[in-house]
Parts: structure tokens; sequence; C-alpha cells
């Protein structure tokens, strides 16, 4: 058990959108008697024999910033569903709370609760979700109907939404006429619909062909690039986790076994559960330049990076150059520098 | 009823042949060889204590409603009432019928067809009333659609909101489920006699038995439709905050919408079925002509309504089915297709107008030019047939000879052994089969059953003043085991067939479907028509009846099973027919099982049906009860609750095949 994880790793949010403390799941009767006790770290099968109860999440704190993406990882079973059901009480948590933009979930009655489904949150499911019986606009409008808008209304916003997922055109189809690729967008469509704070993504690529899934990831990144909305997005793909994730979690056993930016994932794996997962992600693709460069000398430099920069892609530019490169910050401020022979050692390491 | 709970998921008893070893059958063996020899030893006959005197008290129960059914409040302020309210209702269905005149209910017909299931079914959904006008018995077929549609309007309002609670309760979905399994196992003619007790004559016990008929479908099917939206569409309504009223109005609804319409087809042709049994309580409808007809054993007369009750069963069918397929693309070419709302004001106005131009042109009844009148030329087929068909045909030596076979030969031998068995023996057996099958619960509650109708006491008449209702509980085993056996001899290779050669489907799709919507009387004026009248009539018409549900659920169950674990056969090197008993049979094994469950309590639901074509037993003694009720109610009632624990305990030995896992294993 890690009691001070909260502060460890979440502890840079200030004022976070979703604020998670000590939340837990337990399947089986009288389950919140299992929540902190001893038999809560036994394993698996033995606490079941020996409680009928299941342990899905254990003791999760989690903060997520305004216009962060945070991504949840882990094999099936690890509890990252549970967990994202948990954050709107699709599944009812057994212990913890769940504050989200500043409003107590887990307290929340009815009515508050309904106003944060339809307001503040939405989801886009794994296998789409979308309702076989309406046509792709009444699927799309289906939030705001459910707010109460009037049908016109709610038709028109719905149309440029499919628009804004280039299905222009294509409202009056149903469902099953379309692609997977084509559902998932209108799935993310209906979750946009309702313009809410946070988007709650559960593998949503999963179903999808690998070059469906990565134009879909291309268009999740747009989002966090022009709405800046607050995203919860959980996957099993690891390389998906990399590409998207402001920060990542990974889950095993219904716990975070480690929270972080994926460079910090990828060179410094909490255990060996992660070190293996991480074992063949390239350092290159992952590591910004400012987390190797060196301190600022005094020049000459062949030219200015952004610190965000992955090495893998200043590798043109060191070439072409003998001269250090300058990194700067995103107010413009240089923080340090980087060379040829940095950015080939981070290669060259590549396999550790 | 006590039978609802031996069925439940506990199997904690159920046997393991060979793995445990002999010694945990040494007591199952002991006792069941023990109470054998008590069965053997004691009155071959059941004993006259036993009776416990229902049937005087079921006559005592009718005389006492006969002669207050004016003063009791029980009736003032209840039956009655609720009577009236339903010859009301039938009334005011009648009349809106007689005001659209049979031109405008055509085009009624056809409207509803074209709205639910497009073009083709307005078409032969028009065609086949039309048909019905041509026939000249227009006026009868009114009256049956009027307490159809009466029966239907009362269950659907009963039982969708049912299946909406049990959907969302286990609890209420455990409790009623005990009562929809008997209320589907029972025959239909059971329900008649308390019906008619409390309700009198005519309509209302019709609408009322057709209603206890219809329910149990449409709480089913609404149930297993809302239950089997997938748990993601719940979580997409709740996610995007849908109130539990919401979640049902916008998701659920919507999405169980085709097992719900499949549901209305299932309760109107369940209705149908029992709206013509009906006719046995006085209204002048369809099943009473044929009826009429089938007593003065005269094919013509019973034939001409009897096609009209196929013709009715097929147009009703037809308009019910509601969308057979959806467009999987988006359309290349835009049809001049009409919304729903225009569609619903071009079928209405066409009604409408229908009705207007039959009242200006003063048309009420079919004009005679256009009817025909076809019941001398079915009489003079009756005719040629009885000279012909029934003797002297090569080699199976016509029906008359098939049928004295099964009489002299199968029947009455069976029926004597049967008889002649101590008749505790027969139970002991019985529950041996029932314990080797599920387990001591199921001996247990199927023992109960056949101790019951020893309870029932004897019956009045027969050779020695009196006939003891156990020898003809017997007589009707008798009858029934046979049907089983030849239906599932007839109907499990053509359901093999069916599942396997797409051509033989095709063939035989026509055929089961129609077969599937008739009501069983219809059977028995063609077996009247071939085989006279008789026990083996009886036999051939249950068998007839019985056939389709079993062909159908086999080639089902064969054509269900996924193509994966045949491939990996093939690809073994398995020939044709090893792939089919080594991979399809048994895993097709649970819907096989439960066809033959079908094709049984289609057996038994015929049983009393039989009776008007001869075929005596405990049928004859039901019916009997309707014709003259204040002699004959008691002994009725007794057989009928015979007829029942007979059905209960077949229905739950057959579905302890279908599910025990000990079975499969076997299989």
């Amino acid at each position: 058990m890690l009691p001070a994880h909260g502060d460890l790793w979440g502890a840079s949010v200030t004022d976070p959108m979703i604020e998670v403390r000590g939340l837990w799941k337990v399947y089986g009767h009288r389950a919140e008697r299992i929540v902190g006790s001893p038999e809560a770290d036994l394993p698996r099968n033995e606490l079941e024999a020996r409680t009928g109860c299941v342990v899905a999440m254990r003791e999760v704190d989690l903060d997520v910033a305004q216009g962060e993406v945070f991504v949840v990882m882990g094999l099936s079973g690890s509890g990252k569903s549970t967990l994202v059901r948990c954050l709107t009480r699709l599944i009812e948590p057994t212990a913890g709370t769940v504050r989200i933009g500043g409003v107590d979930v887990t307290k929340a009655d009815d009515q508050q609760l309904l106003d944060v489904r339809r307001h503040k949150v939405s989801m886009v499911f794994q296998h789409f979700g979308l309702l076989p019986h309406r046509s792709l606009v009444d699927n799309v409008a289906f939030g705001l109907e459910l707010q109460g808008a009037d049908k016109a209304q709610r038709r028109e916003l719905a149309a440029s939404t499919l628009e804004l997922v280039g299905l222009r055109g294509m409202g009056s189809y149903k469902p099953h006429q379309l692609s997977g690729g084509q559902q998932q967008r209108v799935g993310l469509a209906r979750a946009l619909a309702t313009n809410p704070d946070i988007l709650l993504f559960d593998e949503p690529f999963s179903a999808l062909d690998p070059l469906i899934r990565r134009e879909m990831q291309d268009e999740v990144i747009r989002l966090r690039t022009e709405v800046r909305k607050t995203m919860v997005f959980i996957t099993h793909d690891l390389s998906e986790a990399l590409r998207l994730g402001d920060r990542i979690a990974i889950m095993r056993d219904g716990r975070f076994v480690q929270v972080g930016t994926p460079a910090e994932v990828v060179l410094n794996p909490a255990d060996d559960y992660v070190r293996n997962f991480v074992r063949d992600v390239p350092r290159s693709h992952v590591v910004p330049v400012d987390a190797i460069m060196d301190p600022l000398g005094d020049g000459p430099y062949g030219g200015d990076i952004a610190g965000d920069t992955k090495v893998r892609d200043v590798v043109g530019r060191v070439a072409t150059t003998e001269l250090p490169l300058r990194v700067i910050d995103p107010s413009g401020t240089p923080v340090g520098s980087i060379d040829r022979m940095g950015v080939l050692s981070v290669i060259a390491n590549e396999d550790l | 009823m006590a039978l609802a709970t031996a069925s439940g998921p506990s199997n904690a008893t159920a046997p393991t042949f060979g793995v445990a070893g002999t010694r945990r059958w040494i007591l199952p063996v002991a006792a069941f060889g023990l109470l054998a020899i008590v069965a053997i030893a004691v009155n071959p006959n059941v004993p006259s204590w036993m009776d416990i005197g229902l049937q005087k008290w079921v006559r005592d129960r009718y005389m006492w409603t006969v002669q207050n059914s004016n003063t009791s409040w029980i009736f003032t302020s209840v039956f009655n009432p609720l009577s009236d309210a339903i010859n009301w209702m039938v009334e005011s269905v009648q009349w809106i019928l007689r005001t659209l005149r049979w031109p405008g209910v055509l085009a009624l017909f056809a409207a509803i067809g074209w709205m639910t299931a497009g073009i083709r079914a307005a078409v032969s959904g028009g065609l086949a009333m039309a048909a019905i006008a041509v026939l000249d018995v227009w006026e009868p077929a009114m009256v049956t659609l009027s307490i159809m549609v009466t029966a239907v309007s009362i269950a659907l309002v009963i039982g969708i909101p049912l299946g909406i609670w049990t959907s969302r309760s286990d609890r209420a979905e455990r409790v009623l489920r005990g009562f929809l399994d008997t209320a589907q196992v029972m025959p239909a003619f059971v329900y008649l006699i308390p019906v008619t007790i409390f309700f009198g004559i005519k309509y209302p016990p019709a609408v009322i038995a057709t209603v206890i008929y219809a329910v149990p479908p449409a709480v089913r099917l609404t149930s297993l439709g809302l239950r089997s939206v997938p748990t993601v569409m719940n979580e997409v309504g709740e996610s995007f905050g849908c109130t539990s009223w919401q979640q049902l109005l916008k998701v659920q609804l919507p999405m169980a919408r085709s097992t719900i319409l499949l549901g209305l087809n299932q309760v109107i042709m369940m209705a149908f079925g029992i709206v013509v049994i009906a006719s046995l309580l006085g209204a002048d409808d369809l099943g009473n002509l044929v009826l009429k007809g089938l007593q003065k054993n005269d094919v013509g007369a019973a034939f001409v309504p009897g096609l009209g009750i196929v013709l009715l069963a097929v147009a009703l069918d037809r308009i019910s089915t509601g969308e057979r397929s959806t467009p999987t693309r988006p359309p290349l070419i835009k049809l001049p297709t009409v919304d729903r709302r225009t569609g619903t004001l071009i079928a209405l106005g066409t009604v409408v107008v229908a009705a207007a131009i039959a009242k200006l042109a003063d048309v009420t009844a079919i004009p005679d030019a256009l009817t025909v009148d076809i019941s001398g030329t079915i009489n003079d087929a009756v005719g040629w047939v009885q000279d012909n068909l029934r003797k002297g045909v090569p080699v199976i030596g016509g029906t008359q000879a098939i049928n004295d076979f099964l009489v002299t030969d199968v029947l009455e031998p069976l029926r004597k052994f049967l008889v002649w068995l101590p008749w505790l023996l027969v139970v002991v057996v019985v529950a041996g089969i029932a314990y080797l099958s599920k387990g001591w619960r199921l001996a247990v509650g199927c023992s109960a059953c056949l101790l019951l109708i020893g309870t029932m006491g004897d019956i009045p008449g027969g050779a020695d003043g009196r006939t003891h209702l156990w020898d003809l509980s017997m007589d009707t085993l008798s009858q029934v085991l046979v049907a089983i056996v030849i239906s599932v001899a007839i109907a499990l290779p053509l359901g093999v067939w069916a599942g396997r050669s797409d051509r033989a489907q095709q063939v035989m799709r026509p055929f089961l479907d129609t077969a599937q919507v008739m009501p069983q009387f219809v059977y028995l004026i063609p077996v009247l028509f071939l085989f006279g009248v008789g026990r083996g009539a009886g036999v051939v018409a249950s068998v007839i009846y019985a056939i389709p549900p079993c062909i159908r659920l086999t080639g089902l169950g064969l054509r269900e099973v996924p193509y994966t674990p045949r491939e990996a056969a093939i690809s073994f090197g398995a020939t044709e027919r090893q792939e089919l008993v080594k991979v399809q049979l048994p895993l097709a094994f649970r819907s096989i099982m439960l066809g033959i469950n079908q094709t049984i309590l289609m057996v038994l639901a015929t049983v009393i049906i039989a009776a008007l074509v001869g075929a005596g037993a405990l049928g004859l003694v039901a019916y009997e009860g309707f014709t003259k009720p204040i002699q004959k109610i008691g002994q009725s009632a007794a057989a009928g609750l015979s007829i029942v624990f007979l059905a209960i305990v077949l229905d739950r030995i057959t579905q302890a095949w279908g599910t025990s896992p000990d079975q499969q294993r076997r299989s």
C-alpha cells in the first residue's frame, strides 16, 4: 500500500476537475466490511473463498486537471472499466469520494446526479452503444433530448456536431449502415453534443482496425488541442496510452501501480510489472528533449527547439548541424541545450 | 403448482453415472425397489378412501352459482359487472366491424398489414379476408374476430406492464414464472370449466379464457425483450442522465421492440387458438359451426367454417408479423417512401373511404353472386375418399388399415398393460424416471401429481356402474405416449433434414409456418375425413398438430450450432455423418429436447379436442362438462385436472432432459 501516493502523484494538480479519494469497489455480500480491512490484501481467490467478495478496485486516488488527458491503462480485469464507471456512479462505488467540478458525486442526490450526467460528463463506449432504432442525428441529439432541448434546436446542434466528426449529411442514416469507425465517430459526436466539461472514454477504439484506430486517436488529439476538454481515457493499449496521455496511470489488480507522464513511466517504471510493459517502447518516442537537455551554455546554437519535442523528432535537426540546439520552454525562455551526442545516447540506450 | 419449485436451479442432487462408483447407487436402487414391492403388494386399484370429494365440491359450487348468480354480492358486484363490461367491449367491436361493413374491414386488414409489414402482408391479409367473404362465413368470422380483438387488447393491457415489472425485478420474475409456466402447460379446456362457473356462457367466459392463455406470452416476451437489451445500452442511457422512466421509454422499449412485436404476434395466435375452442361455450362464431359439423359427422359442414378459421388465422398472422427485415444499406435509389405519419393517414383514409363507399352503395351482406358453397363438393370428396383411400390402397392398405393397426395392435395393448399395472407401481416407475432425469425433488413432485389423480375419485357410468378415473388416465396416457413416439419419429429426421439442407428448409417452411398458426380444431377436419371416428383419428390429429414445432426447433437447433466446431471436426477428417453425430447433434441437443418438450405439450393440448373425433378417455369426460354442466361438471373438472397433472409430469420430466448437465454429457 502506498498511502501517500495521492500526494506523490496527484499533488501537482491544483484545482482539479476530477478529484477522487480512496475509491473502492467490492462486489459481494456486505462488501463494505472489506474496505480497508486486512482481508482486502488477500489474493483474489483466497478472498473470494473466505468472504465471497471480490475487490474490483481498491484505494484509488486521482486528480485530473482542467484540460488534461488522463489515461488509465491496464489489462482486462484490472479494474479500469470499473473506475471510469464509478466516476458517474454507473457502478456504485463501495467507499470513497468522487468530486466532479466541485460537486461531490458520491453524495449527490438523484437530481444532482442526473445533472452531472446530463451537463458535465459524457461517455464514449467500447462497442459504440449507439441506439439502433434511432437515426444518427437522433443518436447524437440523445443527450440534448434528455436535457430538455426542443426538437429543432437539438437536431440543428446534432447535425453540426456530426459535421464536426466528418459525417456531414449522413444524419438520416441508421447506425447499422455505418462502418465501425464511422459508428464511433457518431459515439464521439454524441458525447460532444452536450458540450460537457469532461469526456470519459471506455476503450473506445479497441474494436477498430489499426488504421482507423490511429485516425480516431488523431481526432482525440485534435480535441485536446482545440477545445481543451478534460478527458479520462481507458485503454489496454500501451502505445495508445503513450500517444494520448498527458499522464498515465497503470492499473493492476484494482489499484494504481504507477501514475506519471509517459516519459516518467517509460524511463522510471515503478516495478517489474510496469518495466515489463514498457520494455519494448523506444525511449526516443516518449522522452522529450527537456528531460535530457544539458544546462544552457554560451552557444553558438544551431537553432531553437521546444522543450516538449520528443527526442526522435529532433534527429533530423541535429543531423543537419554540428552545433547544439537551444531548448526553450513554452514562454520562449531558453532553458537548456541539446546536442547530437545527447540525442544519440537516448537512441543507443533504447533497448535497456 | 408445487412442481414449479421442483424445476428450480438446484440440481445438486442430480445423479452422476459411473463417476462416483456404485456405492451411491445402493440407496436409490434399494429405495425404489422397496417402494415397487410395496406398490405391487397393496391394492392394485386406487382405493376409494383416497377420494377427496372434489367432484361433489365442484358440482355444489356450480349449483350454488346457478342459484345465486343474481343475488350474491360476489356476482352482483364483481363477476356480473365484469361480464357486462366484456360483453360491452365485444359488442362495441362488433358495432365497429358492422359500421365498416365488409369492404371497410378488408381495407382495414390491408391497411394494418401495409403499415406493419409492407405491401405483401397487405395483399395476403386482404385476400384471405376476401376469401372468407366468398365462402359466406363472414358473419361468424366477425364474431370470432370481435372476441379476439377484445381478448388480445385485455391481454396486452395486463401482460405488457407485468412484463416490464418482471424485467426489472428478479423476485417478481420468480413469482410470476411459476404461474406462467403452469398456465402454459394447462390445456386450454381446463380454464373453461372455472371460467364458465363464474362468467356464465357466450362472450365473457370465452374472452376470459382467452386472456388467461394469451397473457403469458405477452409477459414473457416483453420481459425477455427488455432483459436482452445489452448492458452497455443501459449504461449509455444512464450515463447521459436518463431517469428510470426515460430509460424505459427511450432506450429499453425501443430496443426490445422487435421481440415485443413477436410477442404480439404470438399473443394473437395463442388467443386465436383458444377463441375457436371457446365456441363450446356457445358463441355463434366459426368454431361453433365447426363443432356442429363435427358433432353431426358432416365433414362438408365442418370444412367451410374450418377453412374460414384457417384464412382468418393466416390473415391475422400476416398482418401482425411485423417488419421481417430492414434494408442494411443506405438506399441508392430513393423510392417514393412516405414517413410514418403520412403513411398512417393514407392507410386510415383508405379504410374510411372504403367504409363510406360501402355505406353509400348500401352494401350490407356479401352479394350471393360472389359467394360459393363448397360443402356439397367436400361431401362428394369425402365419399370418394371413403370409397378409395380408406381401403385397398397398395402397400399401406389405406387409412382404415392404418387406423385399425393403430388401435388394435398398438393403442389397445398399451392401454390394457397400463391399466393392468398396479397403480402405485406406475407412480413408482414414473418417480424413478424423474429421479434419473433430474433428482429427488422432481421425483417427489411427479409422484405427488400422479397421487393427486388418485384423489379425484371415480366417475359414474361404465360396465360395473363406475369407471376408475385412473384407468381413464392410463387410456389417455397410452394415446399420448403413442402420439409422442410417432410425432418424434417423424419430426426428428425431418428436422435434421431441414437443419442440414437449405432446399428441404425452403420446401418445408411454408407448411410449417401455416401449420403453426392453425388452431387444433382445424386438424380434426381432414383427420375425420380420412380416418373416420375413433382413437386412431385422435392420435393422428395430435401427431399432425405436434409435428411442426418439433421439426422447427430441431432444424433451428442444428442451424444455430456455430460453424467453428463443425469446421474443426471436418479438418480432423470427420465424414459428414460423423460431423453430424459427434458435433452438430450434441451441440443442438438442448434445442432438440425443447422441441420434444413442445411436442408433448402440443399432444396434451389436443387430448380433449381429440375426444370430439371419438378418442374418448379423459378428454371425453372433460368435454361432457360443457354439454351437460348440471349433471357432469364435477367429473369434468376431475378429468380436466387429471390431464393437467399428466401434463405437468410429462412436461417437467422432458424439460429436465433438456437442461440436466448430466444428460448433456451422456449425449
